[in-house]
């Protein structure tokens, strides 16, 4: 977009005011002025792409007439232009013919040229037509700085190079600039944008009290080499790689990735050279010699949205994941939407369709998975995880597991020894006899009562003596159970899970997919009159794989809280193994009570059945042993298949008592292996593996294979990679690529986002495309000073933010004059500084501070503060209740709360923070009543407001201005006005008389949140302190920076 | 210049004018100045809309989408097919299915499975519906059933991504937020776009992402909101413990007066609409529990629907969108999950039950109430399900499935379109995702070509670049 400046026109109707919406453009450069040279990307460019590229550009699927006016020589060679003489251009003629089939651009594309534009087009051919190349695709050399352009900079004017292009555009559209905001603002400024956080009170009596000239720069470089910096710096960058906790798609489960959110943080704070930043995310993996750190990072290309959804299919998902990275590193890098050429040729800028997936294969030596379901679940292989030891003692302990756990493993499928072999034949010949007994498959049992506390009714069928729940269902039950123990000699209690179709979903829980079984107990009685007996059970196993989590032993181990789970199994079974044998009598019976009091509500059992079993541990199968080992055991041993052999030799290894030890000392190792895994860190990383091949996707069809083969390249109008082993294009050698002096998009694309963090808006607004849409910069050659500059430090990003944060244009007050809002409204030019709200962790981040609550700690595992109750209802395959933190973790900064992409908490999402699904380069700032809701209501901001009250009737003095003024400095870093004081005394005062009327209330009001009760102090007084403090956490002003 | 930023300045500079006219307070300037350039919204930041003058008369101010998420079988609701009877247990005709998309059948052997219920004509007009859903067969006269709708995503999250956004892109504004971008809000008192939620009797409870009401690449303030119907209606609703309401608005009446006082200082329009926003929060919270509880609600209504006050089924839902339609929302959607049927598509029957009475009782009550004119119901999910067993039930189809639209604005009795004789495709009048947003759009009077966002530098529209208007089905 040309610059322009916008005037109003004031129309006075009546005694009304009315603003009238047309404005007319002021000369900036203005194309209208007959005089002014004009230039191509600056004054045609945006014309033509807008309105011309679509038809006549870079696609040739789209285009009309074989005419393309992206490209001159094509453009003059068809008399598009004719340059020196408009009347003779074709496309002249045709933009301002009278004719509607003849004019340009036709109708039906919705577009049309504005006169001014017509006659800009008209005097460009008329001044030679000549084309510039996209300025963003042309290395950017840094512009001379002149004394014309710097009147005033220089060693003691206060100003750097920055302010030159900043003053200089300022002087050209005569704008006074504003004044250098007052030290109280500039701190409270600094700080908010360098490290998040309010500045400390003392430092801001400190510094406004400095006379040292170089006190400001001083502050600069505490809050840069300050920790909290790195978090604030990761927060953008953590929103562009779409970094999240959970994978994104559909069930939506977390995996663990904080490790890389940690790197970032990290590397910010170590001010890690940018391009080396570069390299170690998109190729850590393959740096020589890398480091565990560095692979970490390369977890970059692995944290786009997966999907385990039953039904996908491989080839899509590795389309699709494919289709993510470009995007978003074609952003991220690059700020190019060659995300547009996945199914054509780019309309605008010339990337083609091939380019894309050219793009794309850079990434295809990446090992993943399409697919995350059915075998290829979430695991540690699938996501080629990476546990990163904390010391070299748990590194060799984890090998030495895992040499265990090969060797027992190798010793319980090779042991051939003698006893194993007698072992075998005397277990077969025994099983074989209990099945013709009749005491080798489990005794099905009629029940003689059932009930449940809930007063849930049963219906017991006579068929297979199943039972029923019917009735409402209760969030938790327990089912009691009570049959006939005649059998001598009971070793185990087996619950029997049926399908049935009066339940929904798996139709195996009373509510949808799974149930859950908290605790199931035995009681003895050898006689109905006698009081049963707690019996004592030694294990518990299950016939199928359980939900992970919820393994068989739960259901044993008298914890409430854990729970067995399965879903949909047919006729599968938990087996209960008594640790002593019951001897009963005829009249013996057993309770069996069946608990459901796990945090999963209403997930009680289904249908099922009882049965016992009279033989040592038995196996948990209906039959006593699995189908297929009892249809193998029944034929004669020279009569059975290699298969049966197989099958029999594996479930007796799996049972023999001989190798009892062993596979003690097998489980045993694996789970010491598998529990110091689970609390270590670990992280996807980039694992190298042989290059999938890659095609182009006609129409971004994955079920076309018709397109072209293509290699790993860059996009064809840009300078190709070479690739460093002289075959492939690697991740390193395009990260190489990226980072070289010659790279016209990298330095620009960073430089221009940095802008943003500092002034509210790019020098390019559009930060996702630089390309030919995208704006034209406010300040060219500003933009390219800093690219430069940039890439010739070092790509040293603090000694880029001291740069601009030290200039004379961030120091400026954000008060504009009405000269300025009258001629600058959008602060275009930055004659002031901008205002806005804070970003939606550092809105908590901030309350958190001022009270005091915030943890300090950096890096670890994500946190979850308080959310609401039943947030995650919407999520499934599991059901989840979120569990939020204990003491820290629930007052920690925003940018380490759980980021759960398909619902993220509600108080960052009210805020704007997105949900990480893409690449996002800008989130919106919108102001909303919910906003209003989460700083009012939300138990994070009371809790903080009533610790900010103790805080204030501890430390704050003892009268009441003397509190207020207090609080004031830690929330605003200013003193309040005594029209304030008044206001605020007003409800100090309401609410104090309030809540010594009602005690009971303020003790409700001062227990919100887990941070503990002041009871030293007078109650009423610390309530009405806290809703002082809400008011005060509530103000625009808390939450802006300006 | 983008119109957000149009609309920007302009608030600019009537902050700025507010300022300089001392003494009026800036919430009454606010509204003096108002009325040809705000609409009736009179608060600061209300946005008017991207589209002042319509681009053609609008037939409808609003949309209830009865959102049947999980994929209903069109074979067991609207799409009768004798053929499939007659096909049962046999093959499926390669010719159908060669080249074709398959979810969870991949690989498996595809044969026939015949629907698992009669249908029924019902009406004037005969319509052809499922006899498992006579509430709604009672009201065939007044409903358009599209029988060709096909979709893009055979999975459920890629696909309702699709039916609420036009795209397979995360990131892309859903339908209810484009038309708050471009049509504003008819209240202040509510979000123009609510979200209600309820689950079905059955365990296939699809999970939804929030992505489904998003604003995607549009500003935030364009967000579906999702109201719960069971506990605090909005989150964070709720007052503190121990903080009554006259205290909550003592707090809101000092933070409004000291931001107020700021406005006054520095004259930033942002303050005036985040003063305009607590007031509204205040109002919420005052008046959306009343709203959302329907123990006020005459018995006989409550009857009609089926609905229990507090038991936040699918039948509460639809009468509180009712009273939401009433108070100007714009854009409704209630989702009803566990439609997905791979096991045993009888279990419609199950969905039948809690569906069927309210639709047909929402129908009726907008005909009694005069908002039926002036509504669109949509009642459909995010796509079909196959002619072809899965065990007992249907697998995931894109090829062909229906859905319903009711209102005045459309024509009442209708069959639209049509599939093949087995179900499987839509092959008369086909019907994409984009026609159906297209349709949506004209009967608001807006041309879906016009209304685009600029971003990536080029021009987005919920249509992509499809989508007819289905001209045939308007009354």
């Amino acid at each position: 977009m040309v610059p322009t400046r916008l005037r109003p026109r004031v129309l006075l109707f009546g005694s009304g005011l009315i603003w009238a919406i047309g404005f007319t453009r002021l000369a900036a450069a203005d194309p209208a002025s007959a005089t002014t040279p004009l230039q191509f990307n600056r004054d045609i460019r945006p014309i033509l792409s807008e309105n011309c590229f679509h038809c006549h550009g870079p696609d040739k699927n789209r285009r009309e007439a074989d005419l393309r006016l992206d490209h001159q020589d094509a453009a003059i060679e068809a008399l598009a232009w004719v340059p020196g003489q408009p009347e003779k251009s074709d496309a002249i003629r045709r933009i301002f013919s009278d004719d509607a089939d003849e004019r340009m651009p036709p109708l039906d594309s919705h577009r049309s040229l504005t006169a001014v534009q017509k006659d800009t087009l008209k005097r460009w051919v008329a001044q030679g037509a000549a084309y510039e190349p996209h300025w963003a695709y042309v290395p950017p050399v840094r512009p001379a700085l002149t004394a014309a352009d710097a009147p005033a900079q220089g060693p003691g004017t206060g100003k750097n190079p920055v302010d030159a292009f900043i003053d200089a555009a300022l002087v050209r559209e005569q704008l006074p600039p504003a004044p250098e905001a007052d030290r109280r603002t500039l701190i409270r400024r600094l700080a908010l944008d360098l490290t998040g956080l309010p500045p400390k009170p003392k430092d801001v009596e400190v510094f406004v009290t400095s006379s040292d000239p170089r006190a400001y720069e001083r502050m600069v470089d505490q809050y840069l080499a300050s920790p909290h910096y790195g978090e604030r710096m990761a927060i953008p960058w953590l929103d562009l790689v779409r970094f999240a906790d959970t994978i994104g798609f559909h069930n939506d489960v977390a995996i663990k990735v904080w490790p890389y959110r940690d790197y970032v943080i990290n590397a910010f704070n170590q001010n890690l050279p940018f391009d080396q930043f570069t390299r170690e995310q998109l190729a850590g993996d393959l740096l020589p010699g890398s480091t565990p750190n560095q692979r970490v990072a390369s977890g970059y290309n692995r944290i786009h949205r997966i999907s385990g959804e039953g039904g996908i299919q491989d080839k899509e998902y590795f389309a699709k994941y494919a289709a993510d990275r470009v995007r978003t590193t074609a952003t991220v890098w690059m700020g190019s939407t060659l995300a547009c050429a996945e199914c054509h040729d780019h309309k605008f800028d010339p990337f083609t369709i091939k380019d894309f997936y050219s793009f794309a294969a850079i990434f295809s030596d990446l090992k993943e998975k399409g697919a995350y379901n059915l075998s290829g679940g979430f695991t540690r292989e699938n996501l080629t995880e990476e546990t990163l030891f904390e010391s070299p003692e748990q590194k060799l302990r984890f090998e030495a597991l895992e040499a265990e756990v090969a060797g027992l493993s190798k010793q319980l499928e090779e042991s051939t020894d003698e006893p194993l072999t007698s072992g075998r034949a005397t277990w077969e010949t025994s099983t074989l006899a209990a099945h013709r007994a009749g005491t080798l498959a489990w005794k099905v049992q009629t029940p003689l009562s059932v009930s449940s506390p809930a007063g849930t009714p049963f219906t017991i069928e006579p068929e297979d003596h199943s039972i029923v729940p019917g009735g409402p269902n209760p969030a938790n039950d327990t089912y009691l159970v009570t049959v006939p123990a005649s059998l001598d000699h009971v070793t185990a209690v087996r619950v029997e899970v049926i399908q049935d179709a009066r339940f929904p979903g798996d139709e195996v829980s009373r509510a949808g997919s799974a149930f859950y079984i908290s605790e199931i107990e035995v009681d003895g009685a050898v006689s109905p009159d006698q009081r049963p007996v707690p019996l004592r059970l030694a294990t518990s196993q299950a016939s199928s794989s359980t939900e992970p989590g919820h393994p068989a032993t739960a259901a044993v181990d008298g914890d409430e809280s854990t729970a067995v789970s399965f879903a949909r199994r047919r006729g599968a079974g938990i087996a209960v193994h008594l640790a002593e044998p019951w001897r009963g009598d005829p009249d013996s019976r057993l309770t069996i009570r069946i608990r459901h009091s796990a945090s999963m509500p209403y997930q009680n059992l289904g249908r099922f059945r009882i049965a016992l079993h009279t033989l040592p541990a038995p196996d948990p199968n209906a039959d006593g042993v699995p189908a297929h080992v009892l249809a193998a055991l029944v034929v004669t041993p020279t009569e059975r298949n290699a298969a049966q052999t197989k099958d029999l030799t594996a479930y007796y290894r799996a049972i023999a008592p001989e190798l009892a030890s062993v596979r003690q000392r097998l489980a045993a190792a694996r789970e010491a292996r598998d529990t110091l895994i689970s609390r270590l860190p670990s992280m996807p990383v980039s694992r190298s593996i042989e290059p999938r091949p890659m095609r182009v996707l006609p129409r971004g069809n994955w079920m076309d294979d018709s397109g072209e083969k293509v290699e790993a390249a860059a996009p064809g109008f840009l300078r190709p990679i070479k690739p460093s082993d002289g075959q492939r294009v690697s991740r390193l050698d395009f990260a190489e690529w990226l980072v070289a002096p010659d790279n016209p998009l990298t330095a620009r694309t960073f430089v221009n986002r940095l802008w943003r963090l500092y002034f509210g808006e790019g020098l390019t607004r559009t930060l996702e495309d630089l390309g030919s849409q995208g704006d034209w910069p406010t300040h060219p050659e500003l933009l390219d000073w800093l690219a430069v500059e940039f890439r010739e430090s070092g790509w040293d990003v603090k000694r880029l933010v001291k740069l601009i944060v030290t200039s004379q244009t961030y120091r400026r007050s954000s008060q504009g004059s009405p000269v300025l809002e009258e001629r600058d409204p959008l602060n275009r030019f930055l004659a002031r500084q901008s205002r806005f709200r804070l970003e939606a962790e550092l809105v908590r981040d901030n309350v958190l501070a001022i009270s005091g609550l915030l943890s300090s700690r950096i890096g670890g595992p994500s946190a979850k503060p308080y959310q609401p109750l039943s947030y995650y209802a919407p999520l499934n395959f599991p059901r989840r209740e979120y569990a939020p933190d204990t003491g820290e973790g629930l007052h920690r900064r925003g940018v380490y709360t759980h980021w759960q992409r398909t619902l993220l908490h509600p108080s960052l999402m009210a805020f704007d923070a997105p949900s990480r699904d893409e690449c996002t380069t800008n989130r919106s700032t919108s102001n909303t009543p919910l906003q209003a809701l989460v700083l009012l209501n939300d138990p994070t901001y009371v809790e903080s407001a009533r610790v900010l009250a103790e805080r204030i009737v501890r430390g704050g003095g003892w009268s009441f201005p003397s509190r207020l003024s207090w609080a004031y400095q830690r929330a605003l870093s200013r003193p309040p006005a005594p029209d304030e004081i008044r206001a605020l005394r007003r409800l100090f005062d309401q609410q104090r008389a309030r809540y010594q009327a009602d005690p009971a209330a303020a003790r409700e009001l001062l227990r919100t949140g887990a941070a503990p009760f002041p009871d030293d102090l007078p109650i009423a007084d610390l309530a009405a302190w806290t809703s002082v403090s809400r008011a005060l956490l509530n103000l625009h002003e808390t939450v802006t920076r300006s | 210049m983008h119109p957000l930023e149009v609309h920007a300045q302009q608030l600019t500079r009537r902050a700025f004018l507010g300022r300089s006219t001392a003494g009026l307070g800036s919430l009454a300037l606010g509204s003096l100045l108002n009325p040809g350039l705000f609409g009736a919204g009179a608060a600061a930041g209300a946005w008017p809309g991207l589209i002042t003058q319509l681009h053609h008369a609008a037939k409808i101010k609003r949309v209830i989408y009865l959102y049947q998420a999980g994929g209903p079988s069109h074979l067991e609701t609207f799409d009768y097919k004798p053929k499939l009877v007659a096909m049962h247990g046999q093959g499926m005709p390669e010719s159908f299915t060669q080249g074709q998309q398959i979810a969870q059948l991949q690989g498996k052997e595809l044969k026939c499975y015949a629907p698992q219920f009669g249908f029924q004509r019902f009406g004037k007009s005969g319509q052809e519906i499922c006899s498992l859903f006579p509430e709604i067969g009672s009201v065939a006269d007044d409903i358009c059933i599209i029988r060709s709708m096909y979709t893009e995503q055979i999975i459920h999250d890629p696909a309702h991504t699709f039916m609420n956004t036009g795209s397979i892109i995360a990131g892309r504004p859903s339908m209810g937020s484009w038309l708050l971008y471009g049509l504003g809000t008819e209240t202040e008192e509510l979000p123009g776009f609510i979200v209600l939620m309820s689950s079905g009797k059955g365990g296939q409870m699809q999970p939804i992402a929030a992505r489904q009401w998003h604003s995607g690449f549009l500003p935030s303030r364009f967000q579906g909101v999702k109201f719960q119907s069971v506990g605090d209606p909005v989150q964070y609703m709720q007052s503190p413990a121990g903080v009554t309401q006259a205290d909550q608005e003592q707090i809101i009446d000092v933070v409004n007066q000291l931001n107020r006082r700021q406005h006054d200082a520095i004259g930033d329009p942002e303050v005036l609409t985040r003063i305009n926003q607590y007031e509204m929060a205040f109002r919420m919270q005052t008046s959306v529990p009343g709203l959302m509880d329907l123990a006020n609600e005459p018995r006989r209504v409550l009857e009609s629907y089926g609905a229990k006050p507090g038991d936040g089924s699918f039948a509460s839902n639809c009468l509180l969108a009712r009273r939401l339609a009433e108070r100007g929302v714009r854009f409704i959607q209630l989702y009803h999950r566990d439609w997905d049927h791979h096991d045993d598509v009888a279990h419609v029957k199950y969905k039948a039950e809690e569906v069927d009475r309210p639709t047909a009782a929402l129908i009726r009550d907008l005909k009694e109430r005069g908002l039926w004119d002036e509504t669109l119901i949509v009642w459909g999910g995010e796509f079909g399900r196959t002619p072809m067993a899965q065990g007992k039930g249907r697998d995931h189809h894109i090829k062909g499935f229906s859905i319903m639209l009711a209102g005045g604005a459309v024509r009442g009795g209708m069959s639209y379109g049509a599939t093949d004789e087995l179900g499987y495709a839509a092959v008369d009048k086909p019907t994409s995702v984009h026609d159906l947003h297209a349709t949506m759009l004209h009967l608001f009077g807006v041309d879906h070509t016009k209304l685009t966002y600029r971003y990536q530098g080029r021009q987005f529209r919920l249509t992509d670049v499809s989508g007819e208007v289905l001209k045939p089905i308007l009354a």
